[in-house]
């Protein structure tokens, strides 16, 4: 078997990094290492602390203290040689507005000084064809997002930083970017998202760190987050009977009211669902729906953050 | 510095130059057309000037021989007016300021005069004019200088004062020939000022610097891409604007290599408080607004559209202050006076001003955010 170098295991390593802006710590002593391959993802709400982070690691922001290397390179010193082998989307990408997706890509692989920029496999990967002559100015949302992603990846980057790449795109539009994006993990390149999306980071990420007031609240994979900070099954059940939520407390549960008729039940185990439902049954009351669900990222997050994630106000909040 | 990676900002500039129209008027076809507006007012202006209109009620060989006599080697432009209409009242009718009468039996008055000595043989002529219009009296002057002459000669004795004329300048110039170099300055000035605060401000805003910064292009190579541009476009320009004046006015205007040393030195000047404003202006549309109250004292201050001459005291010391004034003073220096020395001390002012400017705007436009 190969032996592994340094950085081959670890693309990049953050240690004990710091970010003040005056008075404002905007990130606050976080650690954490991304291994080759893996899509790595950075979760939090608005003013987490993602863009400075991951602009720290792209070399164009400088850490107040702390060590960051990527691919083997302290990016406070070897920036020259690093952007040439990162690609990055930064948050609210734009591009000249008069400019052709065609065009933009070109331009960018010249800047890269790749004669050999697979122009076309690209414009096919971001799955931009019908849209190669349009000018950047009138591309939707999605368009532009997935040109970036295109652009990002002109030089062949050994990483990819993608920051929020979905944000302010309707529900299609995002499908369609993560569709580009699940390309990107099949081919095995190493990817550095941040989002606020619990799905996108479900969907996509090998590991997951959860951001928060700029320290890192919880990592690992979506799988193990979830088994250890919401282990129980969430239980809605949808009833006009008044009785039901009496009932439900009476057993010792800890029922909330939401809205729509809704009661919400966190139980332990699928029996638990089972004893409610019979007590129901036996006190003649009736519900008109039930859905049971392990709990998503989401819960994860809820809780680790405290702080209500409001997709209306996640989407148009501008640095 | 990587001649590939301007080459790439100049494809991208140029073809988003000429894709947006309005960029293309106002950069090239806008000059151009003030040329044209205000050479056009100024050239009708000159023919009105020197004009009058001439009523030849005697039609004989000597009254025509005066009729071109006062046409003063074609200074003046002379129109005939039908000796068989009322000449008082076609004047009014039509608005004219001069009507020169030569009366009926000016031929029989000189023959009597200079044949017959008769002292009493005389030619009255009359001037029909309106007296609210500002050129007539100085046309009349002129004519009454041009009979005196006449008289003068006819009594037979040599003129005791006689005018001898030097000009200070090589020869006569026109309005128009003003103007151009006037209109070359200030286009490449705008133009600078404007693309300067464009790509760093609003680029800026629009995040695509940021994206730039995670590439190898450099900030020295960004700021020599729109450079070049600039140059590029005010070269292109500044053709144009010469093209329209020779081929429409037929200017007489100088071009020697101090022509491209005040176009590269103007963009060099005005790129340079372009990056300035655009740091201390941190919105895009304040930089702009800046750029605005910058852009209009200079245009109309620095003896772009009028010599600064005209203007009172304290705004030509104003004047000597602005950048553009020495650009203007540099190039009508070289293109219509052709005096080296002038446009020597005009390119070392602005030299010297456009370095410093240009340093200190690419000290102060960072692309890192810190
Ligand atoms: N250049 C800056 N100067 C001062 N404060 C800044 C700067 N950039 C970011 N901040 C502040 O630092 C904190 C973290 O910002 P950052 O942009 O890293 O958050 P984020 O997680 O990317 O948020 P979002 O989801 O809104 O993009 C915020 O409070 C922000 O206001
Ligand atoms: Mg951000």
């Amino acid at each position: 078997m190969q032996i592994l170098t340094k950085e081959a295991e670890h693309v990049i390593d953050v240690e004990k990094l710091t970010k003040r802006y005056g008075d404002l710590l905007a990130v606050n002593d976080i650690s954490f290492t991304v291994r080759k391959g893996e899509v790595f993802a950075f979760l939090g709400p608005n003013g987490a602390g993602k863009t400075t982070t991951v602009e720290i690691i792209e070399t164009i922001r400088t850490p107040t203290s702390g060590k960051v290397s990527l691919l083997g390179m302290d990016v406070t010193k070897k920036k020259r040689k690093i952007v040439r082998r990162i690609g990055v989307l930064p948050q609210e990408f734009s591009s000249f507005d008069r400019i052709t997706v065609r065009e933009t890509i070109q331009y960018y692989s010249r800047l890269f000084n790749c004669r050999n920029a697979d122009i076309d496999g690209l414009i096919e990967l971001a799955n931009l064809k019908d849209k190669s002559k349009e000018q950047f100015k009138n591309l939707s949302g999605g368009l532009k997002q997935r040109l970036g992603i295109a652009i990002a990846l002109v030089n062949n980057p050994d990483v990819v930083f993608l920051d929020e790449p979905t944000t302010g795109l309707d529900p299609r539009a995002r499908r369609e970017v993560w569709d580009v994006l699940l390309g990107l993990k099949k081919k095995g390149k190493t990817v550095f998202l941040t989002t606020h999306y619990m799905e996108e980071a479900e969907l996509l990420a090998d590991t997951v760190a959860i951001i928060s007031r700029g320290s890192i609240v919880a990592m690992g994979s979506p799988e193990e987050l979830i088994e250890r900070n919401a282990n129980y099954l969430a239980l809605t059940l949808q009833s006009v009977d008044e009785k039901v939520f009496e009932i439900v407390q009476k057993m010792g549960f800890e029922p909330v009211k939401a809205n729509h008729n809704n009661i919400k039940v966190r139980v332990q185990h699928p029996d638990d669902v089972q004893k409610i439902l019979n007590t129901i049954k036996d006190a003649g009351a009736s519900f008109l729906s039930l859905d049971v669900r392990k709990p998503n990222l989401e819960e994860v997050f809820l809780k680790l953050t405290g702080a209500a994630l409001r997709e209306d106000l996640a989407g148009g909040v501008a640095q | 510095m990587s001649l590939r990676i301007i080459g790439a900002n100049l494809i991208v500039s140029i073809k988003s130059f000429y894709r947006e129209k309005t960029a293309v008027f106002f950069r090239l076809a806008f000059p151009v057309l003030l040329i044209l507006v205000f050479g056009a007012i100024f050239m009708n202006q000159d023919n009105m000037h020197f004009g009058f209109y001439v009523q030849d009620l005697d039609g004989t060989n000597s009254s025509a021989e005066l009729v071109k006599t006062l046409e003063l080697n074609e200074k003046f432009k002379i129109t005939r007016v039908d000796p068989a209409i009322n000449a008082t009242q076609y004047a009014k009718d039509n608005k004219l300021n001069l009507v020169v009468v030569i009366p009926k039996d000016y031929e029989k008055s000189l023959i009597q005069r200079v044949k017959r000595k008769d002292l009493d043989a005389s030619a009255t002529i009359t001037y029909i004019y309106d007296p609210s219009s500002t050129s007539v009296a100085t046309k009349m002057q002129v004519l009454n200088v041009v009979f005196a002459e006449i008289n003068q000669r006819m009594s037979g004795k040599p003129p005791f004062i006689t005018p001898a004329e030097e000009s200070i300048l090589n020869r006569k110039y026109r309005f128009i020939d003003f103007f151009v170099p006037g209109i070359i300055a200030m286009s490449v000035m705008t133009a600078s000022l404007f693309g300067a605060v464009n790509v760093n401000a609003e680029l800026r805003q629009k995040g695509v610097i940021r994206k730039l910064s995670t590439t190898p292009i450099t900030h020295t190579d960004w700021i020599l891409s729109n450079v070049m541009y600039q140059f590029l476009l005010a070269v292109i320009s500044t053709i144009s604007i010469l093209l329209v004046s020779y081929a429409v006015f037929d200017v007489s205007l100088q071009l020697n290599f101090w022509l491209p040393v005040f176009v590269v030195l103007d963009v060099f000047a005005f790129v340079g408080i372009g990056m300035i404003l655009t740091r201390v202006a941190k919105e895009a549309e304040s930089a702009a607004a800046a750029a605005n109250v910058i852009m209009f004292p200079m245009m109309f201050l620095s003896g772009t559209f009028f010599p600064v001459e005209m203007m009172p005291g304290f705004l030509q010391k104003l004047s000597r202050i602005l950048p553009l004034y020495y650009v203007n003073e540099g190039l009508r220096a070289s293109m219509i006076f052709v005096d080296n020395m002038v446009a020597l001390r005009c390119s070392v002012i602005i030299g010297v001003f456009a370095a410093v400017v240009f340093v200190l705007g690419m000290m102060t436009t960072k692309w890192e955010e810190g």
